[in-house]
């Protein structure tokens, strides 16, 4: 052990932020027939993050120009981006008319995550499991409504018997399509947007805390400390691409969904 | 097996097939494997539930084979 020589040397040791960080104490306690409704921070956000993906839309699309300019341009890059490289990409012509939701999705997604690199909000609100699981119930019931609207209940057939199989392995094959189809699609939606969320805020938590640990130690490593302080900026760029990408994934996995429930698998 | 019209593939689909794959997988897995579960605790036995997971392995296996293979 090395003499404490300043007070400083005498502070605790060193604390890396776990899990904790993403418990929020209630702001305002209300519970209606037993189940918790309580508003804390993360519920603030979210009120807040929709509130400001309306606003954007609402008032970039309530007097559109022909040219547009300012905020009409930015938010119809969005549009674009959505209509040219997700619903023309994957469900072609006939998915248009799933921009409005799909459009929505990325955009709610997206302002979300953000959350997580953006002072003095610095929480990615998919980090908790509420968004993320209702989003993919979402699309869970989307892409079955889809199914029945275009297919009818041959739609369930189309989806768990798929054709060109001999009919005994279809005692195999159905309780694995039923899963895989059913469960295991919004199950993943949702995981995978959670646990990138969760894993990227902890990484930087922990890069942070330890880099004011580190600069403040008054000791050699604070030199380490200008290095992690350069690798942290690093991260905060690798989170606004984790964050653009994880909704980009919802948002083309939801489309994909949508295109196979459209028509029957060949 | 006949199928109608030309095959269809619109680009930028590699991804959502590896994760179609992923997802026929651990779905196989978890039906038979929940199926042999649930049998075990039926039939108060052990070993169903690892024989679920081999037949639905096998299934997944099978069922991606036709739907993405070549043929």
């Amino acid at each position: 052990m090395r003499a404490p020589t300043l007070p400083l040397a005498q502070r605790e040791a060193f604390h890396a932020p776990g899990i904790e960080i993403f418990e929020w104490p209630d702001i305002f306690h209300l519970e209606v027939a037993g189940v918790d409704l309580s508003i804390n921070r993360v519920v603030l956000q979210m009120f807040f993050v929709g509130l400001l993906v309306w606003g954007l839309f609402f008032f970039a699309f309530r007097k559109p120009k022909l040219v547009p300019s300012g905020l009409q341009n930015v938010m119809e890059t969005f549009v674009d981006f959505i209509r040219n490289q997700i619903v023309l990409e994957v469900i072609g012509r006939d998915g248009l008319r799933f921009m409005p939701y799909l459009t929505t999705l990325f955009v709610f997604v997206l302002f979300g995550n953000l959350g997580g690199i953006i002072p003095p909000i610095l929480f990615p609100l998919n980090g908790r499991m509420a968004l993320p699981a209702i989003m993919a119930i979402c699309s869970l019931l989307v892409f079955i409504s889809v199914g029945i609207s275009s297919q009818g209940l041959a739609y369930f057939k189309n989806a768990l018997f798929p054709p060109g199989i001999p009919w005994p392995v279809y005692i195999l094959l159905t309780p694995i399509e039923f899963v895989s189809t059913f469960i295991v699609r919004p199950v993943t939606l949702a995981i995978r947007l959670l646990a990138n969320m969760i894993a990227g805020h902890l990484i930087l938590s922990v890069f942070f805390v330890a880099t004011g640990y580190m600069l403040t130690s008054m000791n050699i490593s604070a030199v380490f400390g200008v290095g992690a302080l350069i690798f942290s900026v690093a991260l905060i760029a690798f989170e606004l691409f984790v964050a653009g990408l994880q909704a980009y994934v919802f948002t083309i996995l939801s489309a994909v969904y949508i295109a196979g429930a459209l028509e029957p698998e060949h | 097996m006949s199928e109608s019209g030309p095959p269809k593939e619109p680009p930028g689909r590699g991804a959502d097939v590896v994760w179609s794959i992923i997802g026929t997988l651990v779905a196989g897995v978890l039906a038979w494997g929940g199926i042999g579960w649930l049998l075990d605790q039926w039939l108060n036995t052990r070993f169903l539930v690892a024989v679920g997971i081999i037949v639905g392995m096998a299934g997944a296996f099978y069922l991606i084979m036709k739907r993405y293979g070549s043929g």
